[in-house]
């Protein structure tokens, strides 16, 4: 499947989300019920043609090699899913993909994809069930045939006015505009489902706010700055600011489940992968602000220390030098600590030309990990004579 | 509007204009002494393709079958500061150094292959000759996100009068990498810089 079909078929987009505002959407009420099961449409509709489509992605999803096969991890996530959406547990099939970003989404079959990104980026259950209830928000809603519906219909109309001429870039800015407020008000409406289901399966329901200040934190520390101020269709909409204000509102005093402890327990044995995965999308301004926060929050894990470090020392800023130095020294106190760290103060050491000072870090770094990709280099400085 | 529809735009204004511009050429590469661009020289024993593609210069891009399913990619002429490749305006450019260290040359290439979500996996990195003078090998895997393909590279880098150069091969690691491989390998083995 070509990349763009791909793209296109990832329903509901958290991040994608952007600057949903919650004035503008036609507020759920508070004894909003759950729809019946969603049944499987006729295939000759729009409808059943979407859900053919997702099938097939889905056909495709289970065996990619993106996603985890980790059956614990599945059944956790597929807890949290059942929580949330009741009934609807049963046509509910829950993916994690591999994936270095912050995104989730639900398919209107009723597959769930969970990328990798979102589990590091996360504090805790309530924030991925903030994260998940509003995908489901988009599925009970059936979100995404009513943009199938509004593009062909949109599609349509910018065909006949091409044929009759004169749309060029009007039009497709017409068009794009169109879409960008059609999206907000789903995305508002998946906001206030998510929040009611987390308060109703107990999770404590400030993490919504929290979990999307989270991110627009690190996204501003990046290449792009403030995403709500990205865009010009941004600027005239109800921006981020807005979003977390009526977030925090709905969500009352919070109060509820957090399951830091829970959460913990299922996401740490990834940890790992999950930091290495971050730290190869080479976002160093990004990864600092999230491995600060994770830090924070943890502070006896030597890993997220290491971590902070790394993207401090790979940025090379003229100030990252001294600040990852402080960090991989700190890492390697605290419990837990990679041995990536070791051979990290080894080449910072390096670099900054402390040969002798490199030596022990390098060779703790090959008795712990004899077997690592980069031995053989990190052996060669070994074998440099000192100055 | 979401990211997702601004991809889609994106890549269908994309294909239009590679279709408007008459898409790549191709040229063939025989044996014997050849000279990319004056800058970069190579022995080959085995012919390659070099595809052009219009409003692409770097890296020049050899295939044997077709780049769809090998590349052989050679990027020189990269000073410092410069960055490899063009990065959305939301992400931060992959920039070349001339202190970077050869771990750090390879997080370039880690860097060029996370843009899109694929995951890159270094398999060795080791001391290697390149260019005639000292350099680094990695060897590398990686899952691609366009198609879900597993596809195994290596590469060659060095940093020569503040100056990137480097190649690297890539095939899908079932058939079309071992068969080709080697041919790579003794293209890399003859560069040099003129």
């Amino acid at each position: 499947m070509s990349l763009s079909r791909r793209r296109a078929l990832a329903w509901g987009c958290v991040h994608c989300a952007g600057a949903a505002g919650l004035a503008s959407a036609v507020p759920i009420p508070p004894d909003w019920q759950l729809p019946p099961r969603l049944t499987r449409p006729e295939i000759d509709g729009d409808e059943g043609g979407l859900w053919a489509l997702v099938d097939r992605e889905e056909t495709r999803t289970r065996r990619s090699a993106f996603v985890l096969r980790d059956p614990a991890l599945r059944e956790y996530l597929t807890g949290i899913a059942c929580k949330l959406g009741g009934a609807h547990c049963a046509d509910t099939r829950v993916y994690t993909v591999r994936t270095p970003y912050f995104n989730a989404s639900m398919a209107p079959n009723g597959m769930m994809q969970v990328w990798t990104g979102l589990l590091l980026r996360a504090d805790n259950e309530a924030q991925l069930a903030a994260v998940m209830g509003h995908e489901i928000g988009h599925y009970l809603q059936r979100h995404s045939l009513a943009r199938l519906r509004d593009a062909r219909s949109r599609s349509a109309v910018m065909g006949v006015l091409a044929f009759a001429g004169g749309v060029g870039l009007v039009g497709q800015l017409a068009l794009l505009a169109g879409m960008a407020a059609y999206s907000r008000e789903h995305e508002s409406e998946a906001d206030q489902i998510g929040l009611l289901l987390m308060r109703r399966a107990g999770y404590d329901t400030l993490a919504a706010a929290q979990v999307w200040t989270n991110l627009r934190d690190e996204l501003k520390a990046g290449a792009g700055g403030d995403p709500a101020k990205r865009s010009v269709m941004f600027a005239t909409h109800p921006g981020a600011d807005e979003r977390e204000r009526d977030l925090q509102t709905l969500a009352g005093a919070g109060g509820g489940f957090a399951g830091d402890a829970e959460y913990a327990a299922r996401i740490d044995p990834l940890m790992p992968d999950l930091i290495d995965d971050e730290l190869r999308r080479a976002q160093f301004d990004e990864s600092i602000v999230l491995f600060t926060r994770l830090a924070q929050r943890r502070p006896t894990r030597g890993d997220l220390r290491y971590a902070r470090g790394e993207a401090h020392r790979l940025r090379a800023q003229p100030e990252d030098a001294a600040q990852a130095q402080a960090e991989f020294t700190a890492a390697l106190a605290l419990e837990r600590p990679p041995p990536q760290a070791q051979r990290a103060l080894g080449l910072l050491h390096r670099a900054q030309g402390r040969r002798a000072e490199a030596r022990p870090h390098l060779q703790a770094y090959l008795q712990l990990a004899p077997n690592a990709a980069d031995a053989a280099l990190i052996q060669s400085f070994l074998d440099e004579p000192l100055p | 509007m979401t990211a997702t529809l601004r991809h889609l735009l994106a890549a269908t204004l994309a294909t239009a204009v590679l279709t408007l511009a008459g898409c790549a050429n191709v040229a063939k590469i025989s044996t014997g002494e050849v000279v990319v661009d004056n800058r970069l020289s190579f022995t080959l024993d085995a012919a390659w393709n070099q595809v052009n593609i219009p409003g692409r210069n770097k890296p020049v891009l050899w295939t044997q079958d077709g780049i769809t399913v090998d590349a052989l990619e050679l990027w020189f002429g990269i000073k410092d500061g410069q960055a490899l490749v063009d990065t959305p305006k939301d992400k931060r450019p992959l920039v070349f150094k001339a202190t970077m260290a050869p771990h750090e040359l390879v997080g370039l290439f880690e860097g060029i292959y996370g843009l899109d979500g694929s995951t890159f996996t270094l398999d060795k990195l080791a001391p290697a000759t390149f260019l005639g003078g000292p350099g680094v090998r990695f060897d590398y895997s990686v899952l691609r996100k366009t198609d879900d393909v597993r596809i195994t590279g290596v590469g060659w880098a060095a940093v020569k009068d503040g100056e990137l150069v480097a190649m690297t091969f890539v095939a899908p690691r079932l058939g079309f990498f071992p068969r080709h491989v080697a041919k790579a390998e003794r293209a890399a083995a003859t560069a040099r810089l003129r």
